[in-house]
């Protein structure tokens, strides 16, 4: 059965972090919303430069750390009050600070968990295959080249002036990215 | 970079003529306020040691934190290092204030240890017999103070000898030398010296951890003390435009660590008296958490911890110049108010603040400043043999 190569979008090959940097930022200048940036290593200001604004998993690491908390809490509150009240010591049914430490434990826990799963799910990760590896240049994305992809579902998007946009910023390779 | 171009702007001449103002018109209200009468006068001392103990924390804070920096050598306390540098070269004034204490205020004090008739009532074990004397007392603060001055003599002399030698490797080596150890005489020197002056008022009573609850909160104090400062310096004069978003960052995100920290160790000490419900151990808080005092206990805990953790959070309150300092001033004050609520319910049954409790604090504080603005004028700014300083001012902002 024969698949449709589908266009992905155009890639641009840069020398430098600074090039790539600076690509970055006319290309979002440019008004392109749809693109991504590659590296071999983290670029400081790379997402400024794309105007990615901001990611959401502060928020989920937030949420995560309140519902293990109070989830914490509540376990507790439930066991020792609700479900199977036992006099310790004649203290209190609802001895608060015993329960303090299982909380800020839970909190944590919640917190980090919901902030490594919740990058992952908004990376849109596990992801077996991208179209970008269809470009055989872009291997070189892990060891020593940068590289630009604007993607084909950007408004703005137009194979040939795109392609002539890239190359107008100096990138050295401006490749089309099939999606099969 | 020459020295003359970092000099302190005009702004801080003025801060220390105002605080100066500030500062001796409240001490010239606060002894007429306090020495009319013996009883005015046990107000006095209570008050004195209150505000002591949190411009103590300023001068001490900054110790721990320079030494902190050193031995991390991390970029972050570049912007601070001189502000830093100057809080611990107060240390001879903090010397001078401490006389009234250790001369007639210990008797008005330390009168669970000091005074026969209530030492018949309740009497020492045999160990603390020996140790709180008056004169061992006195011996121990000496050693406290010459090993802060030492410390603090140490770090402002190799700081100012970096800004001539900038290329001297041996001498960068030399700051962590002497910070490690540093950092554990700090933490060891100040949990007795608590233990001393303000955990002996009740000598029944004791704690462990108790000398751990002040290295966090004068760790807060004076981070909280830089965030102001930085902002301050940077409005005018050499710094301005050097002061970036992400060093505010760093320094709301260590105001928030420390925070944690001292609720962490608030807690653990509660938990592990409240677990023991020991006679002897659990009145410390059968006076703190119940009536007026159960009051103040829980503005401490919401406005202490909750509401500047909750606001800390945001990564964009840290980044702000105009809000950091704000929370920054919020958590001095409370560190006052935690003060009170650890010092006072040892004198007084209910929670009602004297006039004195307001005075006090504010001489102080203004006299620190003061002393402090002018410790800023006497160096650079910036630390400008620091091999960091170019990475650390640089600006990575597009």
């Amino acid at each position: 059965m024969e698949q449709r190569a589908q266009l992905y979008g155009v890639m641009g090959e840069f020398e430098t972090a600074h090039q790539l940097l600076h690509a970055a930022e006319q290309v979002r200048d440019a008004g392109y919303k749809h693109m991504d940036a590659y590296a071999p290593f983290p670029v400081e200001g790379l997402s400024e430069a794309l105007g990615l604004g901001r990611n959401l998993v502060p928020l989920v690491t937030l949420l995560g750390g309140l519902g293990g908390g109070l989830g914490g809490f509540g376990f507790e509150y439930w066991v020792n009050i609700v479900s199977y009240p036992m006099n310790i010591a004649g203290r209190p049914l609802n001895s608060w600070p015993a329960f303090i430490p299982v909380t800020f434990e839970l909190t944590v826990l919640g917190a980090a968990l919901s902030a490594v799963f919740g990058m992952i799910a908004l990376n849109g990760l596990p992801r077996p295959h991208h179209p970008v590896f269809n470009v055989h240049r872009f291997l070189r994305a892990s060891s020593d080249k940068f590289f630009i992809c604007i993607e084909a579902t950007d408004p703005k998007f137009n194979l040939a002036e795109t392609a002539r946009f890239l190359h107008g910023l100096n990138a050295q390779h401006v490749t089309e990215v099939q999606d099969e | 970079m020459t020295a003359q171009e970092y000099q302190a702007p005009e702004s801080v001449n003025r801060l220390q003529n105002s605080a100066l103002a500030v500062g001796a018109i409240a001490l010239v209200l606060g002894c007429f306020l306090g020495l009319r009468d013996p009883e005015a006068k046990d107000a006095f001392f209570r008050a004195y040691l209150m505000g002591y103990m949190l411009i103590l924390g300023f001068a001490l804070g900054s110790l721990g934190l320079l030494m902190l920096q050193h031995l991390t050598s991390g970029q972050w306390g570049i912007m601070i290092r001189r502000p830093l540098e100057s809080a611990t070269r107060t240390l001879p004034l903090l010397l001078i204030l401490f006389i009234p204490i250790f001369t007639i205020g210990m008797q008005h004090l330390y009168g669970a240890w000091m005074d026969p008739e209530k030492l018949k009532e309740e009497p020492l074990s045999l160990m603390q017999q020996s140790y709180l004397t008056q004169s061992h007392y006195r011996i121990r603060a000496i050693i406290y103070f010459a090993l802060w001055l030492l410390l603090a003599w140490i770090f402002n002399r190799l700081s100012r000898q970096q800004d001539v030698n900038r290329e001297d490797r041996a001498l960068r080596q030399r700051f962590k030398m002497f910070a490690g150890p540093g950092i554990i005489a700090y933490v060891f020197s100040l949990s007795f010296a608590v233990i001393d002056w303000v955990m002996s008022i009740s000598p029944h009573w004791a704690s462990t951890i108790y000398g751990f609850l002040f290295v966090a909160g004068q760790l807060i104090s004076s981070m909280a003390l830089m965030a102001i400062i930085v902002v301050f310096l940077a409005h005018t004069g050499p710094l301005a435009g050097l002061l970036q978003k992400r060093h505010l960052w760093q320094f709301g995100g260590l105001l928030f660590a420390f925070n944690m920290l001292w609720a962490y160790f608030s807690f653990s000490q509660l938990l592990i008296i409240w677990s023991g419900n020991l006679p002897e151990e659990i009145s410390f808080y059968r006076t703190r958490l119940y009536g007026s005092w159960g009051i103040v206990a829980v503005i401490v805990l919401i406005f202490h911890f909750f509401v500047p953790f909750f606001l800390l959070l945001s990564k964009d309150l840290k980044r702000n110049q105009n809000l950091l300092p704000k929370v920054a001033m919020w958590m001095i004050f409370m560190r006052l108010v935690d003060l009170y609520w650890l010092t006072q319910p040892e004198f007084y049954h209910n929670a009602s603040p004297h006039a004195l409790d307001f005075v006090l604090p504010i001489a102080l504080i203004g006299l620190w400043l003061a002393f402090f603005a002018w410790n800023l004028k006497r160096a650079p700014l910036l630390p400008l043999g620091d091999p960091k300083l170019a990475e650390a001012i640089a600006s990575h902002e597009h």
